[in-house]
């Protein structure tokens, strides 16, 4: 029971102070929702469209962009609205139906429509996409005002009629193929890639925070004052890491199932995605007590932890995917243990089990033996020497 | 009846430092042992060693009759140990550092909540029990760091330097909580290298200088053992005071007397058991004693004798 006991009083240290409530479960969510906002795999551009008159032609016009897959078509009453809502990044786009595009069309005389959008981004790749859109709806049109300029028939019998004909006529088909393997499953949500990196990269960092924890404990003198009493330097060690890993998994466990309810991150199968973080908090807790038994103070400790958890994370594939990495980047990627939980967290995503992950986990399992292995070598001297 | 704790020969060398050279002493039930000696000394050592912190490059130390080693786990649940520089949580409250500690010396709930309020009572905390210790004064975090090593009733209390750094009133409450628990039958062992905390709590008292005992016994065998006299002044009118003087040295434990116009002065072995002699003498001869001061020389004056320093200069 006394590993507990001393595990326990290392995580009533860590709710005492405040700023944990921030770092272990406030921002490790908040990143998330940015990174899927930013990068989400299923976002839906907006497009407004400003119809000042509703003719034949801009009907048809807005119920193309409607029809297109991959848009959101928002209806906009004015110039100014049109602008504002642009500018503020609300829409990623605004199309323009002038008034008398009908008259124009049936006059033979050229129509203008407007595109605006934010410069650079997802509003300017939309032009062409909105631009196919247009064109396709002014066909018919284009036949109609043929038809009416030569004086073979009124606009709008002649539009109706060319749009009987053109759903006649079959179309050319063009089939898609891919070939390879895709970087990302198409069924991957929008902040599912951003959770599991955010998740590791976050898990780690707090463990590497909680050897500077560590070191104070020893220059408090309360390790030598607890080997005073009737506790050996194995329990000690042993309470020490359970206080370590238990602060970790703590915050693994709370973001998984607060990225689960809150953004409806898909994780796999849950019982490997537990285990996973398990098996991480426990490389975690085995990489914190290196550092805060290669360190004098804390403060060197605290520094030099970020430092090597956001390098490690960089290097892992917990800032970027690992799929984009060079192979041979991805080779020396897994030499951290990032990079084997990315790849447990993806297979699982995959429909993956925790049986499909068992050598993941046994590379993790590893690192943490020899972590802690290592750790508690170095512990066991810094205590029992003055 | 059976030491509380034995300390044979220990040694500890850290590279080129001898810390530690043959020192070995002896605490029985009830007595105070004081580890006199200067910053450096080897007390720290000395006790990181007994209470079983320190493994021993030689010798060997048996509380209770069990072997202590930092591995040994038995003899630790005799003493306690209240180390020289605070070691509380500051992040926990006072209740809380004492139930963590509780609980490493093996206490169950309610033991482990009945003992708390006893020590927190006992060292004046009650009212301050559930802030953390952070927010205390120095005396009252020195307070509690005692109160840990108190916590489970320890047959041997180690007192590494308590009262460094603290107010004379925290330094009292201190003294007067050794001299009770020593009272109540607690072996303690106290280091300092305050002369007058020597001389007030400790039954018997080990003079360490280099690492080694270099005298050892109670205030008055260390007085002897270095020659060291009485001073006795006493204030007289009336009579032959040069004559009484003359008298007074032919008394035997009486090394020197001399007279002037206000009294006598004497170098004597033992004033306490001598002085009813001396007035009777003086009262014989028909001289008015009006005030009697005792001068006894103190461990101040024997660490300087075996050590060749003065203990506040090194």
């Amino acid at each position: 029971m006394k590993p507990f006991t001393i595990a326990w009083v290392n995580l009533k240290r860590l709710f005492r102070d405040r700023s944990t409530y921030f770092f272990v479960f406030i921002f490790p969510l908040a990143l998330i929702l940015l990174i899927g906002l930013q990068f989400g795999g299923d976002f839906l551009p907006q497009v407004g469209v400003l119809a000042t008159e509703e003719g034949t032609t801009a009907t048809e016009i807005v119920d193309a962009l409607e029809a297109e897959p991959g848009l959101e078509v928002v209806p906009l009453r004015t110039e100014a609205e049109l602008v504002d809502q642009v500018e503020r990044g609300n829409l990623d786009a605004a199309l323009t139906i002038p008034a008398g595009l009908d008259q124009s069309l049936a006059a033979g005389q050229p129509a203008e429509l407007g595109f605006i959008a934010r410069p650079g981004g997802t509003g300017a790749a939309l032009a062409p996409v909105v631009g196919e859109v247009v064109q396709r709806s002014l066909l018919a049109a284009n036949a109609a005002a043929f038809v009416s300029v030569q004086g073979l028939g009124d606009f709008p019998t002649s539009v109706a009629l060319a749009q009987q004909v053109e759903n006649g006529i079959p179309a050319a088909e063009v089939t898609e193929e891919t070939v390879g393997e895709s970087l990302f499953p198409a069924s991957l949500g929008r902040f599912d890639l951003g959770a599991s990196s955010q998740l590791i990269l976050f898990m780690f960092i707090t463990a590497l925070s909680g050897g500077a924890v560590l070191i104070q404990t020893r220059q408090l003198g309360l390790s030598r004052r607890m080997l005073s009493t009737p506790t050996s330097v194995t329990t000690i060690i042993g309470g020490e890491a359970l206080g370590r890993f238990a602060v970790v998994a703590l915050q693994g466990i709370y973001i998984m199932i607060g990225a689960l309810l809150i953004f409806g991150v898909h994780w796999g199968d849950p019982v490997a995605a537990i285990a996973i973080v398990l098996v991480f908090s426990a490389v975690g807790a085995g990489a914190a007590m290196v550092i805060g038994t290669l360190f004098r103070n804390a403060e060197q400790a605290a520094g030099v932890g970020i430092m090597v958890g956001l390098g490690m994370a960089a290097l892992g594939g917990a800032m970027l995917p690992l799929q984009l990495f060079s192979p041979t980047l991805q080779r020396i990627a897994h030499f951290t243990p990032h990079a084997w939980a990315s790849d447990a967290f993806a297979k699982i995503r995959d429909q993956g089990n925790i049986i499909d992950i068992a050598p993941e986990l046994g590379v993790l399992a590893a690192y943490a033996v020899v972590l802690i292995l290592f750790a508690s070598w170095r512990l066991r001297v810094a205590i029992t020497r003055p | 009846m059976a030491n509380v704790m034995e300390a044979h020969d220990l040694a500890k060398r850290f590279g080129d430092l001898v810390a530690v050279d043959g020192v070995g002493f002896s605490i029985a039930p009830g007595e105070t042992y004081g580890l006199l000696g200067p910053n450096g000394a080897g007390k720290t050592t000395t006790i990181s060693i007994i209470a079983g912190l320190l493994e021993a490059d030689a010798g060997k130390v048996e509380v209770g009759g069990e072997t202590i080693s930092p591995s040994a786990i038995g003899p630790k649940r005799r003493m306690g140990l209240v180390p020289q520089d605070l070691a509380i949580y500051p992040d926990l409250t006072a209740r809380e550092n004492l139930h963590f500690f509780g609980r490493l010396y093996g206490m169950d709930n309610n033991e482990v909540k009945e003992r708390s309020n006893r020590v927190l009572e006992m060292i004046g905390l009650t009212d301050r029990a559930d802030d953390l210790t952070k927010e205390y004064s120095g005396g009252m975090k020195r307070r509690l760091n005692i109160g840990i090593g108190l916590l489970h009733g320890p047959e041997l209390l180690i007192l590494d330097e308590p009262t460094v750094g603290v107010d004379p009133q925290s330094r009292n409450a201190i003294l007067e909580a050794v001299e009770a628990l020593s009272g109540e039958g607690m072996a303690v062992l106290y280091t300092t290298h305050y002369m007058e905390e020597a001389e007030r709590l400790c039954d018997r008292v080990g003079i360490i200088d280099q690492g080694r005992i270099k005298a050892e016994g109670t205030r008055r065998e260390l007085v002897n053992l270095v020659g060291q006299k009485d001073r006795v002044t006493i204030a007289a009118a009336g009579g032959q005071l040069q004559e009484a003087a003359r008298r007074l040295s032919g008394l035997e434990g009486v090394e020197e007397a001399g007279a002037d116009d206000q009294g006598i002065t004497l170098l004597v072995v033992e004033a306490g058991r001598l002085l009813p002699v001396i007035l009777s003498e003086l009262s014989q001869n028909g001289i008015s004693v009006s005030g009697v001061t005792i001068e006894e020389p103190d461990l101040e004056a024997v660490f300087l004798h075996l050590t060749g320093k003065a203990l506040r200069d090194v």
